[in-house]
């Protein structure tokens, strides 16, 4: 029964959207990504869902500015393990334009650890598409 | 009612609008900005593009044995503006549609786009110099004539003594 259960799970990660604190320009994309059908991106065989504890492949977006960090990271501590981490955009890379910002903690894999980077200011659909195909050849690694 | 199977009917014949990446191809619009290509033999290092990215991605510094110039820009801080090569002189820094950006983190920090300027010697006194690009010429010149490819030899200090005496 649970190697049925991992099977099927391999098949299936289900995608948690974190917004570190993001000007929305990647949250829009990722939306777009996400919910309108000429994306689609459950084609992948994955899924939006609405809790953390149910999350397999978290996107985070933003700079993660001082205001956001500790709740952020309570959040993906609640992620169960083993998860994937995807940045999305480069403020959670780097902190792109907002970098050496007073305001700004980032980047995000000094408190995180990232798996898999998208670049862009926001990146495309098809190159967040690229990421989390990226991130689910890892997370069938770590199953 | 009618007009729902209207619509549905239309929607069938149509087929499907999903996109097909990435099992299939996919459209790039024209004049999308993505990864950087820079031309190191049409750069003049002007550092008009460091001094304008919005991003920080670009640096311009001198190798350690003094032999030329290194050029590296960091996609992973670009902000995909535009900027570097609006402002280039010379059009060195270009932005291709290359939208393939995604990456594994153990190549964060090698996601870059490089290049390397040589130094050439002053044709007069042998001062190591920035080779001026052929691009540059066509820019500030319309009929670039035999003197100015000549002056264009020569570092700044001969080429002031040459023209100002
Ligand atoms: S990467 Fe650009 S578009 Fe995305 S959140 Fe940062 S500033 Fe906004
Ligand atoms: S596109 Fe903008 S952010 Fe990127 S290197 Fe050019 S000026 Fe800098
Ligand atoms: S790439 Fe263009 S703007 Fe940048 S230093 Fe070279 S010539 Fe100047």
């Amino acid at each position: 029964m649970k190697k049925l259960l991992q099977k099927i799970a391999k098949k299936s990660p289900w995608l948690y959207r974190i917004n570190a604190g993001s000007c929305n320009g990647c949250d829009v994309e990722l939306a777009t990504t996400a919910c309108i059908p000429r994306y689609d991106v459950e084609r992948l065989g994955c899924k939006y869902c609405g809790s953390p504890k149910h999350a397999d492949i978290v996107l985070i977006t933003g700079p993660l500015t001082a205001r956001v960090k500790e709740k952020v990271l309570r959040l993906y501590d609640e992620i169960p393990d083993p998860k994937v981490t995807v940045a999305i955009g480069v403020c959670p890379i780097s902190g792109g334009v907002f970098r050496d910002s007073y305001a700004i903690s980032g980047p995000i894999d000094n408190f995180i650890p990232v798996d898999v980077n998208v670049p862009g200011c926001p990146p495309r659909p098809q190159a967040i598409i690229d990421g989390i195909v990226e991130a689910i050849k890892i997370w069938e690694t770590r199953l | 009612m009618s007009s729902f199977l209207k619509i549905a009917i239309r929607n069938l014949l149509k087929g499907p609008s999903t996109d097909p990446y990435p099992y299939g191809e996919t459209f790039v619009p024209k004049g999308l900005r993505g990864k950087i290509k820079y031309n190191a033999k049409a750069c003049v290092a002007c550092r008009m593009c460091e001094h304008v990215c919005a991003g920080g991605a670009i640096q311009i510094r001198e190798v350690s044995d003094k032999s030329g110039l290194e050029f590296i820009l960091w996609h992973n801080t670009c902000a995909f503006c535009g900027l570097c090569e609006h402002y280039c002189p010379t059009k060195a820094i270009r932005l291709t549609e290359d939208y393939h950006t995604a990456h594994r983190q153990e190549d964060k920090y090698r996601y870059v786009e490089k290049g390397f300027i040589k130094y050439v010697p002053c044709a007069s006194c042998g001062t190591p110099m920035v080779p001026t690009a052929p691009e540059l010429l066509n820019v500030a010149y319309d009929n670039v004539n035999k003197d100015i490819e000549r002056l264009s030899k020569l570092c700044s200090k001969c080429r002031k003594e040459k023209v100002c005496g």
